[in-house]
């Protein structure tokens, strides 16, 4: 069964054939003017490059995967939302528009279950191999969200971010430094050759991980005012500011995610599925796998890192699984919700 | 240096294979007939064209199998052959002085003298000062910037040796390469890490500062305090709700509490949902079930343009009489004023008291008021 997604909730024009998990083809025009970046719209370009691109880039997913909308595609999946309404509305007319002319089944899908389910694509883990509750979190540019798998499709929030999202904050923090936006990835390689010990920024909610958010304005504030303090800037200095922010922006994730897996009353955790642009971030990886190791759960990432930013392979993986549940849209009453939640 | 993969593996009669950059005239003269070279560097090997040919850029194009859209970064020797094709800002320039020559490209606003498809669809192009001698010097005798990438195909391992290169190629990709400098395996760096300074041009500068007509002034201490700060500006203007547009334009450094003030607003009206940062999204839209209105929460800091408030819908919401809060509402200044007659805007401005060291970080000195 092959399905054509559709994703246009962010500044990127995404499509994508797949079949079952396995990705087909995997289309992403960029609007980037950076190679690696956590992502946001560009208000100038969003709705009318998307309406530029989309036919292309559908287009080429077609042709690239060797198939005719006509003959092979059974579906159709398109990004409802989160994200921004303009940008949204472009792909979802445009499925709609596809759905009614070749007469397909049309899917709307979550651009978080997306990302949840994105370590699923190319059978890098396989469906049957995870195993129920499970959990998932999101770490991106536009969201921080930590849930409960109950099985795919029944997610419950456990934690999510009241200010901020992550690769936000980290965009954020490299502004502060000097390194551009957004410049969550600069944050990256700048870390890497800095000493984390040489400040010390407050690690969110020490302590109250019970409430179960994540927060980053506090460490902004902090962040802020020692980045002024610290002026004139060196390169020694940004790179132990990069590195004590990540460190502390990282620590705060895991500390509520160990709250959540030892006091949660969850039966023993079995997987946590990871998505979303801050995967890319190696740091970030190693400590939840170490996370994992020490509570014996298996720690999922995509295959590659061209599912980790937005693109339509992985509304495709959630859209197969919802082909089976035969969760289908009426094309008539498909619209775009912006504010949508996990 | 040692030529490092087996014979199979070049399989092009007209590739040109040396292992050191001794005869630059060679490779001067591969790179101005349109030729692909692929070359060592401080990073990773990297491919590389003249940046003044467009038929070559897109001979690039097909080698790297790029995803589309996806500017090239070009490679100066330094800083005054960057300023030929791009303008520096002050967060540029700390950058050159900082970081270059190195590992790091910075994005400016372009100056359309490369070739198409080079810089992004936006207008900006990235730059590179490599820290190779070899390099630098080939990029002074060459006289004008080259463009270069890292030279694997797009998402496919990151070359360290010629073998991790063309064992990852098709043989249509290999016919691509005129020119190959091996330089044996490269110590295992990352490759270069691109810096995006285009939107740190303080729009500020063009809209002018805001001037209050009454000073309006309250110290807050903490979060809290910010969100009753909100409540209170909220009673003052509630009674124009419905009659007329409430816009809180509030201006204030990242991390100053805009949205902690957002926050302690939408609370106050009513609304139950969680307020998170619209940066990403630009747009966050609440609605009060119970009284049908909304608050839409809008983040100005990207916009280049005042007018793309409009594309969000700005003015249908002023028709509708909505409540907004604008994040960096500075920026949007003059297409805010419009409206002057239709709404109430109120400005809202956070400072952090930063000077006087030691003080609670917390504290916050919060002015509002209309516009002079």
């Amino acid at each position: 069964m092959k399905i054509l997604s559709i994703d246009t909730s962010c500044d990127e024009t995404a499509a994508a054939v797949t079949e079952g998990t396995k990705i087909l083809s995997n289309t992403i025009w960029s609007q980037a003017s950076a190679h690696a970046k956590f992502g946001g719209v560009m208000p100038s370009l969003a709705r009318r490059m998307h309406e530029e691109r989309i036919d292309f880039v559908v287009e080429k997913a077609l042709s690239t995967s060797h198939q005719s909308l006509v003959t092979n595609i059974d579906a159709i999946a398109v990004t409802v939302g989160p994200g921004l309404s303009i940008a949204l509305g472009v792909g979802v007319s445009k499925a709609k528009e596809l759905a009614i002319k070749y007469k397909k089944k049309l899917i709307a899908v979550n651009h978080l279950e997306g990302h949840i389910l994105s370590p699923l694509a190319n059978n890098e883990y396989p469906v049957s191999s995870i195993k129920y509750p499970s959990l998932g979190l999101v770490v991106s540019g536009g969201n921080t969200i930590l849930v409960k798998i109950n099985k795919i499709g029944s997610y419950e929030t456990l934690a999510q971010t009241t200010d901020d999202a992550l690769g936000e904050a980290l965009d954020k923090a490299a502004r502060m430094l000097g390194l551009g936006y957004p410049g969550g990835a600069v944050l990256e390689k700048m870390s890497r050759l800095g000493d984390v010990k040489k400040y010390k920024l407050p690690i969110p909610i020490l302590g109250q991980e019970s409430r179960r958010i994540f927060t980053y304005s506090g460490l902004k504030t902090a962040m802020s005012r020692l980045v002024e303090s610290e002026k004139p800037l060196t390169k020694e200095k940004i790179q132990n500011l990069a590195a004590s922010f990540q460190d502390v922006a990282f620590a705060h994730i895991i500390r509520v995610l160990r709250f959540v897996v030892t006091n949660h009353q969850l039966p023993i955790t079995n997987h946590l599925l990871v998505g979303g642009g801050v995967v890319a971030n190696v740091e970030l990886r190693k400590r939840l796998r170490k996370l994992g190791k020490e509570f014996g759960i298996s720690v999922c990432f995509p295959y590659s890192n061209k599912l980790t930013g937005d693109n339509a392979a992985m509304i495709g993986v959630v859209a197969y699984f919802k082909f089976q549940r035969k969760e289908f849209v009426d094309p008539s009453k498909i619209d775009r919700n912006p504010n949508l939640k996990a | 240096m040692s030529i490092s993969t087996s014979k199979e593996t070049f399989p092009t009669k007209k590739m040109i294979l040396l292992n050191s950059f001794k005869n630059i005239k060679q490779i001067i003269d591969t790179l101005q007939k349109g030729g692909l070279v692929i070359f060592p560097c401080e990073t990773v090997y990297g491919a590389a064209v003249d940046s003044s040919n467009e038929v070559a850029v897109k001979k690039l194009n097909r080698y790297k199998e790029r995803p589309f859209g996806k500017p090239y970064a070009i490679m100066c020797s330094s800083q005054k052959m960057a300023e030929k094709y791009v303008r520096l800002n002050e967060t540029a320039k700390n950058i050159y002085k900082t970081f270059l020559p190195g590992p790091v490209t910075v994005v400016s606003v372009g100056l359309h003298k490369v070739a198409p498809g080079i810089e992004s669809e936006t207008g900006t192009l990235g730059i590179r000062i490599p820290d190779y001698k070899l390099m630098l010097n080939l990029l002074k005798k060459f006289g004008r910037p080259i463009v270069a990438t890292s030279a694997n195909a797009s998402y496919r391992k990151r070359p360290y040796k010629i073998s991790d290169i063309f064992d990852n190629i098709s043989n249509k990709q290999k016919e691509l390469i005129d020119l190959v400098i091996d330089a044996g395996k490269l110590p295992k760096n990352e490759p270069s890490t691109v810096i995006d300074t285009t939107l740190d041009d303080l729009a500020i500068l063009r809209q002018g500062e805001i001037k209050l007509k009454d000073k309006n002034e309250v110290l807050s201490r903490s979060e809290e305090n910010t969100q009753n700060v909100a409540k209170e500006l909220w009673q003052k203007y509630d009674s124009y709700k419905g009659k007329r547009a409430i816009i809180f334009a509030l201006e204030g450094e990242m991390g100053a509490g805009k949205t902690i003030f957002t926050k302690g607003l939408a609370k106050t009206m009513g609304i139950t949902e969680l307020v998170t940062s619209p940066t990403y999204s630009l747009e966050n839209r609440y609605s009060i079930l119970d009284t049908g209105h909304s608050l839409a929460h809008i983040d100005a800091w990207r916009m280049e343009k005042s007018d793309e408030l409009n594309a969000l819908g700005f003015s249908s919401l002023i028709k509708n009489r909505s409540v907004v809060a604008i994040e960096w509402a500075e920026r949007v200044a003059d297409e805010i004023r419009k409206f002057d007659d239709e709404a109430i805007i109120i400005w809202v401005k956070i400072k952090n008291p930063s000077t006087s060291s030691g003080r609670n970080a917390n504290e916050r000195l919060i002015s509002w008021g209309i516009e002079k």
